[in-house]
């Protein structure tokens, strides 16, 4: 995983507007939701060293998750946002794939 | 441990839900009785992917621990001397929300199969995680079905069974294991759990120094009702003790 570079992360993202994408979306210590499926229409990030990342989805819905640091686009055309404390533990996480991920 | 040719071949069947839990709460006991030549089967109902400890500094997602904590769990039977590795293949968390029966019958199976004298899972109650009082309460449910009630104990977490009465149990329900002269292997698995002891900088201090942060023994709690209300005039030392007379 590497250090969220904004502008890299922002085109990753744009790659999925306007496709059927698979979701993983975790806050770690409370709640994970694992290959939802939604149409991405629009995406965002924001943010400095900590990352806000946003989807809008199926016309009328919202994906908001804050306190992204890392990311990797892994060698299945995934693009896996986390978030990490200064101990490597994870606080988030926000998958994308065109695929379902494994159950 | 020429002990252990006179013997008839032992067995053990553990029944954990994660990656680790064989390590940090009974190494020590698995790794002695390895060490006798006891034949030891580990079931983890999970490979622990939904861990929040990613490596210090990190270097795992979400989406390679999987792979990454099924390797360290095979290092950590390797360092304890466990010779069957069983998962479930369940996703961590979910262990209580799997159909229950399916998964009892799946362990009665596993019982019926291995015919272990010993089988060590959580309990259903004191288990701490979620996932843990699941799988206990399916084990236990198992050992049941099979009549193998005799052989259940649950782990136990440090010393806390070294006051059993907080619990409601009684010295007599406790069985005290000496694992000191097998603190070594115990260290060595806790370092083959990297990902999830590397936040931890006892673990990867020098020898001497992270073997005395392990206590020398580790508690057990009797599974069955009739075992724990047998008079006993010494505290129980030996999880086989009561299995093996019952077969002599």
């Amino acid at each position: 995983m590497n250090l969220i570079i904004r502008n890299q992360v922002e085109a990753e993202l744009q790659a999925f507007v306007g496709e059927e994408v698979y979701i993983h979306s975790e806050a770690t210590s409370f709640v994970f939701v694992r290959n939802f499926k939604v149409k991405v229409t629009e995406a965002f990030i924001a943010g400095e060293d900590s990352f806000r990342v946003a989807l809008r989805f199926d016309e009328l819905g919202w994906l908001r998750m804050e306190a992204l640091t890392h990311y990797e686009k892994d060698g299945h055309a995934r693009l896996l946002l986390a978030g990490y404390d200064d101990k490597g533990r994870m606080n988030v996480a926000l998958h994308l794939g065109k695929e379902p991920f494994p159950e | 441990m020429n002990k252990t040719n006179k013997e008839p071949s032992r067995k053990l069947l553990a029944v954990f839900a994660h990656p680790d839990d064989e390590t940090f709460i009974c190494g020590g006991t698995l790794a002695k009785y390895a060490s006798e030549g006891v034949d030891i089967t580990l079931v983890s109902a999970t490979r622990g992917e939904m861990g929040r400890r990613m490596g210090n500094p990190v270097y795992i997602n979400r989406e390679t621990m999987p792979a990454i904590r099924e390797q360290e769990l095979r290092r950590a039977c390797d360092s304890l001397g466990i010779q069957q590795l069983i998962f479930f293949d369940i996703r961590d968390k979910t262990v209580e929300f799997v159909d229950e029966i399916q998964l009892t019958n799946r362990i009665a199976d596993l019982i019926n199969e291995v015919n272990p004298d010993v089988i060590l899972t959580f309990h259903e109650l004191l288990g701490g995680h979620p996932d843990h009082c699941a799988i206990g309460k399916a084990t236990t449910a198992a050992a049941e079905i099979t009549g193998r009630r005799e052989s259940l104990y649950f782990i136990s977490y440090g010393d806390t069974m070294e006051h059993p009465e907080g619990f409601g149990y009684t010295r007599q329900d406790v069985v005290k294991v000496d694992v000191f002269a097998h603190l070594e292997a115990k260290l060595a698995a806790f370092r083959d759990h990297r990902c999830q002891t590397e936040i931890d900088e006892w673990v990867w201090q020098n020898d001497q120094e992270a073997l005395a942060r392990f206590g020398r023994y580790e508690y057990f709690l009797k599974g069955s009702e009739a075992a724990r209300v047998q008079e006993q005039e010494q505290e129980q030392d030996d999880l086989f003790v009561a299995t093996c007379v019952a077969q002599h």
